[in-house]
């Protein structure tokens, strides 16, 4: 049990959009940094460390922080980088929770961010099979067979989609829904990438097929964007905020890696669409935060779907409900912002998807809609309980956080 | 901190400047030897944390294939991309957390796989300085030493000493890489000059390897044989290298600060019996004396002159070698750590120190040593 | 079995990789670079603490304000620490040799509070050393406006 209650106090946000040529690395995140201490309160003296991350292969720098942290108030304090590539900012948010409840530090900056307009994100998402495409030149593999199939992230998308909708029943039509439902979404929420109010499910259906059951819109944009939020003791948020989230636990998974596969499908030793990590991790975080039936407690989720299926499969991985059911829960209405679940409220990192920052925004868009801060996308029904999640890796990291309007007991 | 948490395992490779092993095979052996050293099985971790980077990894996401070798399969596992003593900081926090128990900690990287000193320039401002191609971890390494050493009077041959020191030190280390028990400051100062005033000896070595450490509970940690307890830790960041004095360590200073206020250290050159410092260059090792508050502020050449510092004085510093040893990026704070560990539980072999009972390691991230962490180390 | 024994030395590949990049240096930065075509050294101070940083940046890292002042500052500084180049960094990551030694210095401009990294051109440097700005207005790529640094008179 931690030493410490802990609670967001803060968040903030940049604007996201594709490209931000206006400002430097440094000073998008900046956006994001002082929004947040403005919606907090505090000042940089009043942080006692900094966590931060990215995923440095989108941006072509090391260790950014380096030259960048000066913009964000950690001039003479202390400051981890954490990266675990797509759960970066869900893994920053663990360490902004960990270093709170392990009573070293009181008042904690987390900051996530990406700047992909800066580099080449295929290019970027390519380095992770890198390796193992050394592996495969070893074994006398053709290289020009690897480029003709390509690989990065849809790549492993669309096993994972095709393995996912076999065995749930989920259809195409389903994967329509479940972008019309995130870009609506997405439309009321300031911060978010792609906005299309409107946007019906035969719309998505008439996008570009890219690649056999993903359409084009089915997929994330690749986004600018930077999410910083304030973590502290429950004693110390309730003096800040009239009305704090508790992050009643964390935990993350990570399972046996995958080859990358000589079609990028992420197949070769496990199916992509198994994600044993994420329900280990969702059962751990249940445990720790003294939750017995996810599926009657938790009010809220924000699952990492940079693809349209994935939403689905996630709320069943996170164990909101048997495997195979989310389709049916998806036509109930129930997942919308006025259903008894709502399931990316914020728009999902199917609207936006600063790589490195998502599966932060994830846990905020908890923290803000436990808060009552969501403006337009606030839902509905009064959110007590909700689990953030995030999802990267060689398909094989799975990080599950749970917040909620009551501390721990 | 009172025994809370302990260091109950630990275990290097030999650093080499091509391994002949994968890093994968290297940190397998480090993970399973430390364990073995903790007497636990691979269930009873709660949580791994590794510390490596993209950039010298050559592959973006580094952890994600050290999932089984780190021990860390369906377990919860994180990534600290800094040096590997960052992540025994991040396990030190998991586990007073009280949401774990047991931890394992692995620094790795593979010079011999990454491009050198190409990555240290990926670190640069990316506006300005990485673009016009004058700096790099040893030309601004080398500006670092001038200033420290125009502003404090230290020479040239109180730097090829440190080196000496540590080479000859490491001649008694069998996992160090570069060593060499006649070392002097003139050989020292007739190795290949890069950037003034950084000669090739003063610099120190990229190169393979791993290292792991096994932390746990306080209540864990009673029922295992040889404890070291963390009494302490501090860390802090500095501004870029263009934008603060290159003089002094003040992000040291700072860390130090705050670690000895934990630990209850008042007067450190008294209460502490060795360092582990991790002196990416000779110069560095000076300007720690100061910043660590071995000596006072300036006095680093002085305070080196009278021996204190060497095996035989009342505070030895760098027993191991240091890193002018074996410098593993991601790996060597770490194996500070360890050393630091070895030399209180009497385990260092050939270059144990005698009654160390409370020692001091550091360990750093970044050019010109911007940012750095330390841990103040005991035994029972 | 020993830890090694039976294996034989682990296969290695190069692959050429050079994503491109390009980085987006913001409007601080900018104004510094139109500043130096028309041969104007500009730097950015902070409102709440004077602190002037060259090159310039948004932020104030020692008090968090913008630092949206901005002031010419004189060709002349000083130079604060040094080193004498005998090699550079290869592309393969390695320090090769060169011709003669090439002088880096990091020189604080008059009135500035930070400093740059530049060359210093012609022979002989000490620390506190008075130099000069060499601009070359004319250069075509941006980051060569400024050329490096010579003695001042």
């Amino acid at each position: 049990m931690a030493k410490s209650e802990v609670a967001v106090a803060g968040v903030g946000l940049s604007k996201h959009v594709s490209k931000r040529r206006d400002v430097n690395i440094a000073e998008l995140v900046w956006e994001a940094v002082s929004a947040c201490y403005e919606n907090a309160g505090l000042k940089p003296k009043d942080i006692d460390a900094f966590i931060t991350g990215n995923m440095p292969a989108f941006e072509g720098v090391n260790l950014p922080e380096e030259w960048g942290a000066g913009h964000w108030g950690a001039y003479g304090k202390p400051l981890l980088r954490i990266t675990t590539g797509g759960t970066t900012g869900g893994s920053v948010a663990h360490g902004g929770y960990y270093a709170v409840a392990s009573g070293l530090y009181d008042t904690v900056l987390a900051i996530a961010f990406e700047k992909q307009s800066d580099g080449n994100s295929t290019a970027g998402l390519n380095t992770v099979a890198i390796a193992d495409a050394a592996a495969q030149f070893a074994l006398g593999v053709d290289p020009a067979f690897l480029a003709a199939f390509g690989g990065g992230a849809v790549g492993v998308a669309v096993y994972q989609a095709s393995s996912y909708m076999k065995s749930s029943g989920c259809t195409t039509q389903h994967l329509d829904k479940v972008a019309a439902l995130c870009r609506n979404n997405a439309a009321l929420n300031p911060y978010s990438h792609l906005k299309q109010p409107g946007l019906t499910p035969e719309e998505v259906a008439k996008t570009v097929l890219l690649q056999h059951p993903i359409r084009f819109g089915h997929v994330c944009p690749a986004t600018d964007g930077a999410c910083a939020m304030l973590f502290t003791t429950g004693e110390k948020a309730r003096r800040l905020v009239d009305k704090p989230a508790y992050v009643l636990s964390v935990a993350s998974c990570s399972d046996e890696a995958a080859m990358v596969g000589i079609a990028g499908s992420g197949t070769t030793n496990v199916d992509p669409c198994t994600q044993e990590s994420c329900k280990i991790a969702a059962a751990r975080a249940y445990e720790l935060a003294g939750i017995k039936d996810p599926r009657k407690e938790i009010d809220l989720a924000e699952p990492y779907a940079p693809f349209a299926h994935q939403m689905l499969m996630f709320y069943e991985r996170l164990l909101l409900c048997d495997e195979g059911e989310a389709p049916a829960i998806l036509d109930s209405g129930s997942m919308n912002l006025d259903g008894e679940l709502p399931v990316c409220p914020s728009g999902g990192v199917i609207s936006t998807n600063a790589i490195g920052a998502s599966a932060m925004e994830r846990v905020a868009e908890c923290a803000q809609q436990i808060m009552g801060r969501c403006g337009e996308r606030q839902v509905k029904k009064e959110v007590h309980k909700a689990v953030a999640h995030g999802w990267g890796g060689a398909v094989n990291l799975n990080v599950v956080a749970v917040l909620s309007d009551t501390p721990r007991r | 901190m009172d025994k809370e948490v302990a260091i109950i395992g630990y275990a290097q490779t030999p650093y080499e400047a091509d391994a002949e092993a994968s890093r994968e095979m290297q940190v397998l052996e480090v993970t399973k030897a430390a364990l073995a050293a903790a007497g636990l099985k691979r269930e009873q971790l709660d949580t791994v944390i590794t510390a490596n980077n993209d950039y010298l990894d050559g592959r973006t996401i580094s952890n994600m294939r050290l999932v089984e070798p780190s021990g860390a399969w369906q377990k919860n596992e994180s990534k600290v991309e800094m040096d590997g003593a960052y992540a025994a900081l991040y396990a030190l926090m998991r586990i007073l957390s009280g949401d774990h128990g047991i931890a394992m900690v692995v620094g790795e990287s593979q010079a011999s796989v990454y491009g050198g000193y190409i990555p240290g320039t990926m670190m640069l401002d990316p506006t300005f300085d990485r673009q016009r191609g004058l700096l790099n971890e040893v030309s601004a390494s080398a500006l670092q030493a001038r200033a420290y050493m125009n502003a404090c009077g230290v020479s040239e041959e109180q730097l090829a000493g440190v080196a000496a020191k540590n080479l000859a030190n490491a001649a008694k280390n069998p996992l160090a890489l570069r060593a060499d028990g006649k070392a002097d400051v003139k050989k020292v100062l007739s190795s290949r000059l890069l950037y003034s005033p950084i000669r090739e000896l003063m610099a120190s070595p990229l190169c393979d390897g791993a290292c792991a450490v096994v932390l746990a509970s306080g209540k864990v940690a009673a029922k295992s044989g040889n404890p070291v307890w963390i009494k302490g830790v501090g860390f802090s960041h500095d501004s870029y290298l263009s934008e603060r004095s290159l003089a002094e360590m003040s992000s040291l200073k700072d860390a130090a600060r705050r670690c000895y206020a934990m630990a209850g250290i008042e007067d450190p050159a008294s209460q502490l019996d060795l360092a582990e410092v991790h002196e990416c260059f000779a110069h560095e090792e000076l300007m720690a004396y100061e910043a660590l508050g071995l000596c006072a502020a300036g006095e680093g050449g002085a305070f080196f002159d009278s021996g204190t510092t060497s095996m035989d004085g009342s505070l030895p510093v760098n027993a191991s070698g240091g890193a002018l040893a074996a410098n593993v990026a991601c790996a060597a704070g770490l194996a500070r750590i360890i050393e630091a560990a070895m030399q209180i539980r009497g385990e260092a072999g050939d270059h144990q120190v005698k009654g160390v009972r409370t020692a001091v390691a550091h360990g750093q991230t970044g050019i010109c040593a911007q940012e750095n962490i330390i841990y103040v180390l005991g035994g029972e | 079995m020993a830890p090694n024994e039976g294996q034989s030395r682990v296969p290695r590949a190069s692959i050429p990789f050079n994503p491109v990049f390009g980085w987006s240096v913001g409007n601080w930065m900018e104004q510094f670079f139109d500043g130096m075509k028309e041969g104007k050294i500009l730097a950015s101070r902070c409102p709440a603490c004077g602190r002037v940083y060259l090159p310039p940046r948004m932020i104030c890292e020692r008090c968090f304000a913008k630092a949206e002042e901005w002031v010419e500052l004189p060709e002349t500084g000083t130079v604060e620490t040094f080193t004498e180049a005998h090699v550079k960094l290869a592309p393969n990551g390695t320090f090769e040799d060169i011709d003669g030694p090439e002088i880096i210095a990091m020189v604080k401009h008059d009135g500035a509070d930070t400093c740059i990294a530049a060359r210093l051109e012609g022979g002989g440097v000490s620390v506190g050393m008075r130099v000069k700005a060499v601009l070359d207005p004319s250069a075509e790529n941006v980051l060569d406006l400024l050329a490096g640094y010579r003695a001042a008179e």
